[in-house]
């Protein structure tokens, strides 16, 4: 089956996106910019840095904005599938939705109306084996937004690693581990399907400890 | 030992629609199986079965209804999910009407029964058929708008859920095997 991933550019749909390339012929990548971190449905990604994901994925993307709306938000998600379908006849669409409803409800209605299959290989899956199998895999992942407590401006810039994932276990009374919620954002610098890695060569972090971003002001892809 | 029907055409759709299941089997302590709705299906050797739902767009399990029919004279349990649902509604030869119902709703719980101790729940469907009415072979549990959201078999533990209970509910599934 012909199938897209939407894609953030983060550790879980990166992991979808491995998961769907086992099986099926991954034709492209999708990806939506909300306008901010406020977005229900959608990561915040930095577009600049997933075409270069995609480049090295060997990958075309197909990027969209929207306002942080769910109309806005669904309308972008229609224009970038029916793109999909027009330009890759794809039949599937691939997610790493883990346990929200909000989100797997509307991506199911989606696809549905656009007669899409759609695939979410992450769901209901306990947060913490995500993130040890995500490692396991040899990704190398940042984080690039904290959004409360008791995520650290500090942590930007620093690599997820096992201590890390020990950490968010000992901590997910008060913490979602997988960062669903937006408590956390990430950015995957190499995964197995990367042909070249990514690297950031130059970078500002704004905020204050719980709610801080690291804005990548240029990265570039190097060999791995 | 539990037997895990899955009716998945394409494994993808195993990790979101079986794997939970198994993981909640396991969580409980219980020994499984896992097969695949095409398989020919040896049921002496269980005491419950669950079958699993499947994705949206994905009715190719309605084609093996006949590998179904067998569970007429099964003794122990069972628990249809969704597509699981369907295929019980099926078997004992109910009409599904097509009724697309996809995200969180209340189901109102219409008669006691040991799977939900409640009078209303709050659960995630993710269907294109259901039931509207049931013959005399059924009993409605629970319904949600006009829909027949829960029922069992009469005179046997086989139980339809046309609802994710995994998602919400885990406690129907934890419940039918501890307690059925």
């Amino acid at each position: 089956m012909k199938v897209c991933v939407l894609y953030s550019g983060g550790k879980d749909s990166n992991l979808a996106l491995l998961k769907a390339y086992e099986v099926f012929d991954v034709e492209c990548l999708v990806t939506i910019s909300p306008q901010s971190e406020e977005s229900c449905l959608f990561h915040y990604p930095n577009t600049e840095l997933v075409k270069l994901q995609a480049k090295s994925l060997g990958l075309p993307l197909i990027a969209d904005t929207c306002l942080d709306d769910e109309n806005s938000s669904l309308d972008a998600l229609y224009r970038v599938l029916e793109k999909a379908k027009e330009l890759y006849e794809i039949e599937g669409v691939v997610t790493g939705a883990i346990r929200s409803t909000y989100q797997a409800t509307r991506f199911q209605r989606v696809c549905d109306d656009l007669k899409l299959w759609c695939f979410n290989p992450l769901w209901l899956r306990d947060e913490i084996s995500i993130l040890n199998e995500i490692l396991d895999y040899g990704f190398e992942i940042i984080f690039t937004r904290v959004a409360g407590y008791p995520l650290k401006k500090s942590m930007l810039g620093k690599r997820l690693t096992k201590d890390t994932v020990q950490l968010f276990s000992r901590m997910r009374e008060i913490l979602n581990p997988s960062g669903e919620g937006g408590e956390y954002e990430t950015l995957v610098l190499d995964m197995p399907l990367f042909t070249k890695k990514l690297k950031i060569v130059e970078y500002d972090i704004v905020g204050e400890d719980y709610d801080a971003t690291l804005i990548v002001k240029r990265a570039e892809l190097v060999e791995k | 030992m539990i037997l895990i029907i899955s009716t998945c055409k394409y494994p993808l759709s195993d990790e979101e629609f079986v794997r939970p299941i198994v993981e909640i089997v396991r969580e409980c302590g219980f020994d499984y199986h896992v097969r695949r709705y095409y398989e020919r299906m040896e049921t002496d050797y269980y005491s419950e079965i669950i079958i699993c739902g499947t994705a949206l767009r994905d009715f190719d399990y309605l084609n093996y209804i006949d590998n179904f029919a067998q569970l007429i004279n099964y003794d122990g349990g069972i628990l249809g999910i969704c597509a699981g649902y369907q295929i019980l509604a099926k078997v004992y030869s109910n009409t599904l009407e097509r009724i697309k119902k996809i995200g969180v709703y209340n189901v109102k719980i219409i008669k006691d029964n040991p799977l939900i101790e409640e009078r209303e729940i709050r659960a995630y469907f993710l269907h294109m058929y259901a039931l509207r009415n049931v013959n005399d072979n059924l009993e409605p549990l629970a319904v949600q708008d006009d829909e027949i959201s829960i029922f069992k078999v009469r005179n046997k533990q086989f139980y339809g859920v046309s609802f994710h209970p995994e998602v919400l509910n885990k406690e129907i599934i934890t419940k039918f095997l501890y307690e059925h």
